[in-house]
């Protein structure tokens, strides 16, 4: 850790990307917050393709976006819990996701999103499922065999387990935090109480780290109030929209969908290989990402 | 206004469709590229629901003093904070569910079968090898299982999504139409109750659940409606024409709501 300790012993969970991604092992699971175009912690999921991670099972949104698709695209991960990948208006299905996919190459966790989040409860409450009313007579049920219908014991009820998603290490993205893990999101937060809440460790990405005292001024903006790790992370979505910060850099998400997709046509990885390389391999911390973005791009980002 | 009012266009039919199915007090959400639901239901919201809950972009929102409503790309746009009233945190939305009781939900598909049911998982004979993989079932089974009523709604009216039966169910309306279906397996509403068109409105026989044309919109004829249908369907003697925007609504609908042109 690169953190101080203050006069009093109280410890700074502030850390560098670096030591965030080595608290991820090949074979973990991880989970991924944000919500479609927004709020991905960009900087630590390229750090983890950058590094070579593999087999790691990921737990998207309950509707992810790209940073999935990337990590799919990379061969970090063969096996994605999450209710849908994609970018909405830009690309209604993540290119990568539904190549692997159609290939017999992905392992997904077929679910709706209220599945997710009680699978994501089960977690939390150290359960070994929770139970959904929805579902039952869908296919769900059938291509996923991890769901399970049962009679519940109250009322004799069918229902469906969904079974617990522990999440070994999640990673976050929020406006700000202070040096003791008390972050604070911009807007609605989407569903990464949730994910950290059923996470082993937490470590949020944030565009500034503020003085505890502006914490304290308003404390019931606090959305995560023990994060194990704090990142500084400014621009640290791009190119997904940070909420308070700036909008999605669409330019910029075309061009990624472009080399994707024309993976899943042509069989050819030279373009997808080529954008891994220039903004995901080749830049080595965050800060030469956004050299090669450059500055204008970033400042054109602006909400309004 | 001048008379010579520019006809409906098939969307903005849809959007009146809605519009007019839904009552004030109804809860609602607006998704982020979904236009045709997206303006029925600010329509409804505009002319006759003043008591809606509108959710647009993981907000509350209340929008009938607002002259323009623009138009979010995604659903998680900033933008639309200025009309908040609250923040919706997904996880917290999910774990209330008694509040969809007084919700009507629209329903999309990769495919819509006869019987109403859903798919969005993707189309193949083999899970594993899927022949198109779709974008999974978002939030559907449990919208479509919870909401006090609901529609299918598509924009492409063709037997490629129009089909006998699903490969695969991500929503489940009235499966191979048995009788209780629904009931026994412990969902909340009775099941859809239309399929919304560019070209008509079917909607489902109360026995046998199968889908019947209701209405056809402006300028539709029966035949094309059979011809761009997959499944075979029971036509009445005398087909109603769809009751498509009014022209105030037309108005709203051009001038308030969809002023890029999402409906043209």
């Amino acid at each position: 850790m690169t953190a101080s300790t203050t006069g009093s012993g109280r410890r700074s969970h502030v850390m560098t990307e670096a030591e965030a991604t080595a608290l991820v092992s090949d074979g973990m699971t991880v989970g991924i917050g944000g919500f479609i175009n927004s709020g991905h912690p960009m900087s630590l999921v390229r750090r983890l393709i950058r590094e070579g991670r593999r087999d790691l099972t990921v737990v998207g949104a309950a509707s992810a976006g790209l940073e999935i698709d990337l990590l799919i695209a990379a061969g970090v991960t063969t096996k994605v819990i999450t209710p849908y990948v994609g970018a909405e208006g830009l690309a209604g299905i993540g290119p990568a996701f539904r190549r692997a996919a159609e290939a017999g190459e992905l392992d997904v966790f077929e679910l709706d999103e209220a599945h997710y989040y009680a699978g994501l409860r089960a977690s939390a409450q150290r359960v070994p499922f929770n139970p959904w009313r929805a579902g039952l007579g869908t296919s769900l049920v059938e291509v996923n065999p991890r769901l399970k219908v049962f009679d519940d014991p109250i009322d004799g009820l069918p229902l469906v387990a969904v079974p617990a998603i522990e999440i070994d290490v999640c990673f976050l993205h929020a406006a700000t935090a202070d040096i003791y893990g008390n972050v604070q999101h911009e807007g609605s937060a989407y569903g990464d109480v949730a994910i950290s809440a059923a996470s082993e460790t937490t470590v949020v990405s944030v565009e500034r780290v503020m003085p505890t005292e502006r914490i304290r001024a308003a404390p019931h903006r606090t959305t995560i109030d023990g994060a194990d790790g704090i990142v500084r992370s400014p621009f640290g979505a791009h190119p997904y929209a940070a909420e308070g910060s700036y909008r999605p850099d669409e330019a910029h998400i075309r061009e990624y969908l472009a080399a994707a997709d024309d993976w899943r046509r042509t069989g050819s990885r030279d373009r997808l290989e080529q954008y891994l390389d220039e903004f995901v391999r080749k830049p080595q911390d965050h800060v030469e990402y956004l050299d090669r973005i450059g500055l204008r791009a970033l400042l054109g980002l602006n909400e309004y | 206004m001048s008379d010579t009012v520019v006809a409906a266009t098939p969307k903005e039919v849809m959007a009146a469709v809605i519009a007019h199915d839904l009552r004030d007090g109804e809860w609602v959400e607006v998704g982020a590229n979904l236009p045709v639901p997206r303006a029925g239901a600010l329509l409804a919201h505009l002319t006759h629901g003043p008591n809606m809950t509108v959710m647009i972009a993981m907000t509350k929102a209340y929008l009938r003093d607002e002259p323009v409503l623009e138009e979010f790309e995604y659903i998680t746009d900033v933008r639309a904070m200025r009309w908040a009233e609250a923040y919706y945190r997904h996880d917290q939305l999910l774990s209330s569910q008694r509040r969809r009781a007084r919700g009507v939900f629209f329903c999309g598909g990769v495919q819509i079968d006869r019987f109403g049911n859903s798919n969005l998982i993707g189309t193949g004979p083999d899970y594993h090898r899927l022949g198109f993989r779709g974008p999974g079932a978002i939030g559907t089974t449990n919208a479509t299982a919870q909401s006090g009523r609901w529609h299918l709604v598509t924009t492409s009216h063709s037997p490629r999504v129009l089909v006998d039966r699903v490969d695969y169910v991500s929503a489940l309306g009235y499966g191979r139409g048995e009788p209780n279906l629904r009931a026994e397996v412990n969902l909340r509403n009775p099941g859809p109750s239309s399929i919304i068109t560019p070209l008509c409105v079917f909607d489902f026989h109360p026995e046998t659940h199968e889908a019947r044309l209701a209405s056809v919109h402006e300028a539709v004829e029966v035949d094309e409606v059979v011809a761009r249908t997959g499944f075979a369907f029971e036509v009445p003697a005398d087909v109603p024409r769809t009751a498509g925007p009014t022209p105030h609504e037309l108005e709203v609908l051009r001038t308030r709501i969809d002023t890029n042109g999402s409906l043209a």
